[in-house]
């Protein structure tokens, strides 16, 4: 395991850099209101990249046109090179983009693990009828063992997946019945189940406490190390300032300022637009735990 | 041209006809939230009181104030007391239910009270006739087509230039931001209960008046079902647009009627009937697709919990011990007809295989659908049919056709929100209902279905076709619950709860829809062609739209979420379309007003909720897998599922 603050050099040296999302002069109104204004950033495989802003700036809209859930009026978004207008959320899903969701999207009747089990079992088409068949209950009850491991092993790498987020234990509790913060690890174990080369999270850091926070972190540069593509949206700043290589401030639909973290933390436009105080504080006012 | 003149004054009046109604529903709608099936039948039982208080000697002038501006304005603040308040806001199947439910407890309240229909009509408010571009037109109709444009006028002036009524159209929109507002959404939703009441009863009266035929009550009830489609023109929302709609839909009709069914001759049926909900079908086509949105709105529903396979296998063991001692009273064959016990029999069985499709579609999946027993009749037309009836073929054909009937009704629908779906359900169980299955070459009053024999069996008995009837329920029961468990299982509940999480997770919302439509139509055909054999011969009353809706209704009440809710709504309905067919609307009523509380049914309360277990149990391997190992689980992944296939 590598260490929680693994530097950047010490990342594969293929995976780091390559820009895997570029998004290019995107706007998106609403009625006559600008939630979007001319957005550009662009993320690289291996490394975590941040984006933050009050709220009411624009990243959740920007995260539901990255993953299709709202079609920019103008801009284009491309994966890997690849144009993903007009392609639906799902296609863009299987071409490796995985998501969490600010307000909880989770499968509220569906324990923690089957919530997982959705996201492992995602890439199983209709007609493949092996692999649909072993997902059958009989696979686990009355049928041979090779059936049954075959079964089960979903099932170990869902509480795997679970207990990598820190859930063990959790896996039969309903979604929908779980505290918000761990309801948010039971998104995040879901995304990773289908792992994505790029990593959209929305807000993971509420709802969890300074442990826990500092255990996300720890996973978050993990990932990166591993090759992943992470866009974070966070709160947390002192989250941010640790496992962000680049940072994006937006405000009002715009991009105010693009850096690392130490440069951010730095830029005076952003202390006006975001962290409020002159003096350079990590923390936004009243808004860090 | 004097004839076209004429066709067209007829068309206008039947279209005022169709817009009252439907600026009723409209209004209902655009203040509440909810799509109110029983609309109709709040005229229905509306012109019911009037013609009690005409027949005592009340003045008609009076009458109509007294049922329209006093009673209707009681019963909508009752409804909205009573059924709706709870519901508010609610996007799930239980709206829909709820006024189904409604409308099943008003015609069954009707038909207790008042009877099937009434012998005499009621006379008009105004009488006379007036001669327009060389047309006779009476008195009434004038009258109704000039309320028809009032209402619609002063509707639009309401929504549009009051305080209070764009305040009613934001209940819809978003209650809790109404309330930030100042306006409670309560009481906004009241006044539009209210409002709807007063108009439907105002529709219900007029139209009770223009009939020339006797009161009749499913005819007044559904009266307004043409209307359906004419509100959906509007799209639910304006009332202009929904007026031109019934006036376009009107004319439509009447054009059709009187220029084109001429010509079609015997060739095929009659198809203007059904007309209005060929238009509604299109309509609804042509409506935008939903967008698939994060609404962040968590189902905190607390599902029974799933049988284990040796549990259900266990259950499926005793079920047939129980049938086998049921089919032990079961005497003589088929063809010589069976005792009334054997009939309930037969039809739990079936109906309990139509249950069980509804559990996989609305229980499971959160779609609903009330077009059931449209693929009944499908399923036992085809067993009768094919290759001389009742062979093996027929069987298999049943589910096969009427899969992919399935499949292409939900085609162009999935894509539409929740209710619109429901509506094109209805209008396909409509228009089989009232457009082709009355053919003779269908179904017509009676078709011969024909014994089953299968390869080395006969079923000439009762007693055989019971147990092969048992057998499908228990193999369907068994394979639904089989479902549940596996993945299919889990997507249909992962899609009711969020369908932006099972987009982003990579799996296709449309599909899925599609192929457990299918699935769930092919089972009701299926179910069908069992009746069908079972009963020798079936008409289309057999496959009565609305004893369909009431069928849903008894799922939904039971529990439809379970295998054993499907099971007790199909036992119960059987006995009582036996013993007390009035009773049947009445319980379905009663029942729903319980979903209110408890959404998951008489199976979800108190201690038979203990029965069921809310809590899920695990009895799987645990992982041993530590808090650090998290990326090599995600490297080992692919490799793993792989093998897992």
């Amino acid at each position: 395991m590598p260490p929680a603050d693994a530097p950047a050099a010490e990342r594969p040296a293929h995976a780091a850099g390559r820009p895997v999302l570029e998004v290019r002069g995107v706007a998106v109104h609403f009625g006559g209101v600008s939630a979007l204004t001319d957005v550009s950033l662009s993320v690289a495989a291996g490394s975590v990249t941040g984006l933050i802003g009050p709220n009411g700036a624009g990243k959740t809209t920007l995260f539901n046109v990255v993953s299709g859930l709202q079609a920019p009026n103008s801009g284009t978004v491309t994966f890997e090179g690849r144009d993903l207008a007009r392609m639906p959320p799902h296609r863009r899903a299987r071409l490796g983009i995985a998501r969490t969701f600010q307000r909880l999207e989770l499968f509220g009747t569906l324990t923690a693990e089957d919530n997982v089990r959705v996201g492992l079992e995602s890439s199983i088409r209709w007609w493949q009828w092996r692999r649909l068949r072993a997902s059958f209950p009989w696979a686990h009850d009355v049928s041979g063992d090779g059936a049954r491991a075959a079964g089960s092993r979903v099932v170990s790498l869902a509480d795997r997946l679970l207990a990598g987020v820190g859930l063990a234990g959790h896996e039969d509790q309903q979604s929908s019945a779980m505290p918000t913060g761990n309801a948010r690890m039971v998104e995040l174990a879901r995304a990773l189940a289908m792992q994505p080369k790029l990593l959209l999270l929305d807000e993971p850091g509420s709802g969890l406490d300074e442990h826990e926070s500092e255990a996300l972190g720890t996973l978050l540069l993990q990932l990166a190390a591993d090759g992943m593509a992470v866009l974070l949206v966070e709160h947390d700043m002192e989250l941010v300032m640790r496992v962000c290589d680049r940072v994006h401030v937006l405000d009002f639909g715009h991009v105010v300022a693009s850096g690392s973290p130490d440069e951010i933390r730095a830029d005076p436009r952003v202390q006006t637009a975001y962290l409020g105080a002159p003096s350079g504080g990590a923390r936004p006012p009243g808004g860090g735990r | 041209m004097s004839q076209f003149l004429e066709f067209t004054v007829l068309g206008l009046i039947l279209g005022s006809v169709y817009a009252i109604s439907a600026t009723g529903l409209v209004v209902t709608y655009t203040t509440s939230g909810v799509f109110n099936f029983a609309h109709g039948a709040v005229g229905m039982i509306a012109a019911y009181g009037y013609w009690e208080l005409v027949t005592h000697h009340v003045p008609g002038a009076l009458a109509m104030v007294l049922v329209v501006l006093v009673a209707a304005p009681v019963f909508g603040v009752f409804i909205e007391w009573l059924l709706m308040r709870r519901l508010l806001g609610d996007t799930g199947e239980r709206p829909v239910m709820v006024t189904l439910g409604l409308l099943a407890i008003l015609i069954g309240l009707a038909l207790v009270l008042f009877g099937e229909n009434r012998g005499d009509t009621l006379s008009p408010l105004v009488n006379g006739t007036i001669r327009i571009l060389g047309v006779g037109v009476t008195a009434q109709d004038l009258v109704i087509a000039g309320s028809a444009a009032a209402i619609a006028a002063a509707l639009r002036v309401l929504f549009h230039s009051f305080r209070l009524g764009v305040a009613l159209r934001a209940v819809v929109d978003d209650p809790e931001l109404l309330a930030t507002a100042g306006a409670s959404p309560v009481a906004m939703s009241r006044t539009g209960w209210v409002l709807g009441s007063v108009l439907a009863a105002l529709a219900g009266v007029l139209l009770a008046q223009q009939q020339q035929t006797s009161l009749d009550t499913y005819t007044l009830a559904l009266l307004v079902v043409s209307g359906f489609a004419a509100a959906v023109f509007g799209r639910l929302r304006s009332v202009p647009l929904t007026y031109a709609g019934g006036l376009v839909l009107g004319l439509a009709v009447v054009y059709f009627g009187s220029y084109a069914q001429p010509h079609l001759g015997t060739l095929g049926p009659d198809l203007s009937a059904a007309l209005p909900m060929i238009f509604l079908f299109a309509a609804l086509i042509a409506l935008p697709s939903v967008r698939l949105r994060a609404v962040g709105r968590l189902s905190t529903l607390r599902p029974p919990r799933v049988a284990t396979g040796w549990e259900s296998l266990i259950a499926a063991g005793a079920f047939c011990l129980v049938a086998l001692a049921c089919s032990m009273t079961l005497t003589g064959t088929v063809a010589g007809g069976t005792s009334s016990f054997g009939v309930i029999l037969d039809h739990t069985m079936a109906y309990g295989i139509v249950g069980l499709s509804l559990v996989l579609l609305v229980g499971y999946a959160g779609q609903v659908s009330l077009c059931q027993f449209a693929f009944m009749g499908i399923g036992a037309f085809l067993m009768g049919k094919v290759a001389g009836g009742g062979s093996l073929l027929g069987l298999l054909l049943a589910a096969v056709v009427c899969a992919a009937l399935g499949a292409l009704i939900a085609l162009p629908t999935v894509r539409l929100r929740g209710l619109y779906f429901t509506l094109a359900t209805f209008a396909f169980a409509d228009a089989a209902y009232t457009g082709i299955f009355p053919d003779t070459r269908v179904l017509g009053q009676g078709l011969n279905v024909g014994q089953i024999v299968l390869p080395g069996l006969s079923f000439g008995s009762n007693r055989a076709v019971f147990l092969l009837l048992a057998a499908a329920f228990v193999l369907t029961a068994l394979l639904v619950l089989a479902i549940r468990r596996s993945l299919l299982g889990r997507r249909l509940v992962a899609l009711q709860d969020s369908p932006a999480a099972y987009a982003t997770v990579g799996l296709n919302a449309a599909f899925t829809k599609v192929a457990v439509f299918a699935i769930a139509a092919g089972l009701a055909g299926l179910a069908g062609a069992l009746y069908g054999t079972a009963a020798g011969t079936v008409g289309t009353s057999d496959f009565d739209i609305f004893t369909g809706v009431v069928f849903v209704l008894f799922v939904v009440v039971w529990s439809v979420r379970t295998v054993s809710g499907a099971f007790l709504a199909a036992l119960s309905f059987a006995v009582l379309t036996h013993v007390w067919t009035n009773g049947v609307g009445l319980f379905a009523g009663a029942g729903i007003v319980l979903v209110g509380w408890t959404p998951n049914g008489i199976l979800g309360i108190g201690p038979l909720a203990r029965l069921v277990p809310e809590r899920w149990i695990g009895r799987r391997h645990r992982a041993t897998g530590d808090a650090g190992s998290l990326v090599g689980v995600v490297d080992g992944r692919e490799g793993e599922i792989r093998a897992a296939g």
